[in-house]
């Protein structure tokens, strides 16, 4: 089942690439305790690709991401996305340019605990796209009715189970419809059927909307959800695989009851607001 | 409800030493102040206790205890001359000194006055006691307040002293109009004269009263108008004492008269406080220390403010990986400092009222006026806000990439 992918530029899905990393390197450290994290990698990812980054500690995959996502500059290479060669970008653009197309998920949530999980998406809606109180509460509220958490809308991190806060954390990264979700070890701190709920949603996400999921993991339990995997070893591009979407497609979603037919996002928010900045 | 607003109180027991030195700010700041100008509205209890509207003067005179004698007649007739001043009246104050009956000598502040019911100079301390304005019209005869007793050796009435060689009788004492510096020695014109050794033609102010209906404000600024002051140097003009040779008196009295000074009641009274408030320094001296209260209440805000935004580096970085621009997050940690600012003053409030009324029973006058509790609020909001400045350093520190492990 299991097919060796080119080097890059070759794919299964027609289009042009929405992402392309081009002979990136990245090194930390200096003289002789210089760490080549990232080693002349080059990749494409399609649009509404799931696509997994894996590989062992230190192999350099949440440095790959970083620089996919226009977060930590490449010493070498470039990255074009949708287009832009965002590292010839000044900050103030790749900042504008992340909100514009960006979401994210981290392995800890990093959720404020003095707000709600309402609150937690509203404010990405408010600081991030200028919308009114009442617009961003009805985004909110939609998004959460989405994840199933609209009955937890009002309660602290503290209240919720680790799934319900990856959750909240999965809503907050796509309240701005996203053309890409980078997401960093999303599962990493949940049990499996939390994890599997959380990988199930981000494949839905992809499947559904086209959104372009990158999720750096070393779990190998989400490679039958993913459309292609990347497998990074000692920084360097080790093989790239195409074909495990099919495996996940007769599964059954954990967030839908037994013949229910709607997809996970049935509105995917797409409105968007005035410019901040 | 905001979320600088939520997060404050979900996280009240981190903020709450902020927002308690931002109270403490507040508090010390009105309390020092307060008491401070409580301690110089003894010296302007002439003015405030009189019924006067508008109070003429020597030239440039700086405040009701530092007036020099003016000619009465021209005085009064410059007042009683203007269609919207119906009534007229002289005034006497002046430093003087009380011989002891142990030999010692002490400063005292003479106040003679009309003693009529309606008289407008008449210090309302006297109001409670009729008894004793009654004995007033004998000439020779004065009163003290009771906590002055000691001060001025003085044990019942009926008490014989000396004021610079002029026999005095005691003949009661009042409550509550106690001197600063210098024991209040209430008394009549008649009385006051010899004892600030002004000649019968000599006054230190001329009051009068203004008509129903007229802004006493407008009559000043008419008079004011029609005796337009002209700037010219003068030796004793703001360092004048009653305490004058007869030669000197003379000299002052012949000053031009177009250059007396002119007030309302209230402009006299700021006037003098702030006279004693910045000429002593004493405002300073506690200005001083309230800057350094400032300092030690900027000082915990910011810190307490720094260390809630450090540790909420990972939210923050959350929002920038998501282009959420640092300017909107510093926003927020600013509105949390303004936030912890109005909390605190509005704390402070409460508190600041309960002193002052703790400080009354005691005797003790802290006088909390609107402008300086505005005043106070604003300078403390400002040290908050400028906190939450220093505070946002710690978003210098927010890099996306460390999130990603």
């Amino acid at each position: 089942m299991i097919q060796e992918g080119p080097k890059y530029s070759e794919s299964n899905w027609g289009s042009d690439p929405i992402l392309q990393g081009l002979d990136l390197s990245r090194a930390f450290g200096d003289g002789a305790t210089v760490t080549r994290a990232v080693d002349q990698v080059s990749l494409e990812v399609h649009r509404g690709q799931f696509v997994l980054m894996m590989g062992p500690s230190g192999s350099g995959k949440s440095t790959l991401l970083a620089i996919l996502s226009g977060l930590l500059t490449p010493d070498e290479g470039r990255v074009v996305c949708m287009g832009e060669d965002i590292w010839s970008l000044n900050d103030k653009e790749r900042e504008q340019f992340r909100l514009d197309h960006c979401g994210f998920i981290f392995q800890g949530y990093n959720l404020f605990p003095a707000l709600t999980a309402r609150q937690q998406l509203e404010i990405v809606a408010r600081w991030g796209q200028g919308a009114t109180a009442a617009e961003a509460r009805d985004l909110a509220d939609s998004m959460l009715q989405n994840l199933r958490m609209l009955d937890r809308a009002h309660l602290r991190p503290a209240q919720l189970s680790g799934g319900e806060k990856q959750r909240v954390a999965i809503g907050r990264a796509l309240i701005k419809a996203p053309d890409l979700l980078f997401a960093d070890e999303p599962t990493s701190a949940l049990d499996w059927s939390h994890g599997e709920e959380v990988v199930k949603l981000l494949r839905s996400l992809s499947k559904d909307y086209g959104t372009t999921v990158v999720c750096v993991t070393h779990d190998h339990r989400l490679v039958p959800f993913a459309d292609r995997m990347i497998d990074l070893e000692d920084g360097r591009l080790k093989r790239q695989s195409y074909g495990f979407h099919g495996a996940c497609d007769n599964l059954a979603s954990p967030l839908h009851e037994p013949g229910e037919i709607q997809p996970i996002m049935p509105t995917k928010p797409t409105l968007r607001y005035r410019a901040t900045s | 409800m905001s979320y600088a607003l939520t997060t404050l109180w979900h996280e009240r027991q981190r903020y709450l030493t902020a927002i308690l030195a931002v109270s403490f700010c507040a508090l010390l700041g009105c309390v020092q102040f307060g008491l401070l100008l409580g301690l110089f509205a003894i010296t302007s209890m002439p003015v405030d206790n009189s019924r006067a509207d508008i109070w003429l003067g020597a030239p440039r005179v700086m405040g009701v205890d530092l007036g020099r004698p003016i000619r009465e007649s021209q005085a009064l007739a410059r007042l009683a001359r203007h269609p919207d001043i119906e009534r007229v009246e002289v005034f006497l104050q002046g430093f003087s000194y009380w011989a002891r009956k142990d030999g010692g000598q002490e400063l005292c502040m003479v106040v003679g006055s009309r003693l009529e019911p309606d008289a407008m100079g008449r210090n309302t301390a006297l109001d409670k006691r009729p008894e004793l304005v009654e004995r007033l019209t004998e000439p020779g005869t004065v009163v003290i307040d009771e906590s002055d007793k000691e001060k001025l050796g003085v044990q019942n009435e009926g008490d014989i002293a000396e004021v610079v060689g002029a026999k005095v009788r005691v003949v009661g004492f009042v409550t509550g109009a106690r001197g600063l510096a210098a024991p209040f020695i209430f008394c009549s014109v008649t009385t006051a004269r010899p004892l600030l050794r002004c000649y019968p033609n000599q006054i230190t102010y001329a009051l009068g009263k203004v008509r129903k209906g007229v802004e006493p404000d407008d009559v000043v600024a008419r008079l004011r108008k029609e005796y337009p002051a002209t700037p010219k140097p003068s030796t004793n003009a703001s360092t004048g004492s009653s305490l004058l040779s007869s030669g000197a008196v003379e000299m002052m009295v012949n000053e031009d008269l177009d250059e007396l000074s002119i007030f309302t009641s209230a402009e006299f009274s700021r006037r003098t406080r702030m006279h004693w408030l910045t000429k002593t320094k004493g405002g300073f001296a506690l200005g001083y220390a309230a800057v350094l209260g400032l300092m030690v209440g900027a000082v915990v805000t910011s810190q307490t403010l720094y260390s809630a935004t450090a540790s909420s580096i990972r939210e923050y970085a959350v929002l920038k990986a998501m282009g959420i621009p640092r300017w909107r997050t510093s926003l927020h940690v600013m509105t949390l400092a303004g936030w912890v600012g109005v909390i605190g003053i509005l704390i402070a409030i409460p508190a600041i009222y309960g002193l002052s009324e703790v400080a009354a029973i005691w005797g003790v006058q802290m006088r909390l006026e609107t402008w300086l509790l505005v005043t106070v609020a604003v300078v403390t909001l400002l040290m908050a806000v400028g906190a939450g400045l220093f505070a946002l350093r710690s978003l210098r520190g927010v890099e996306p990439a460390l999130l990603l492990r």
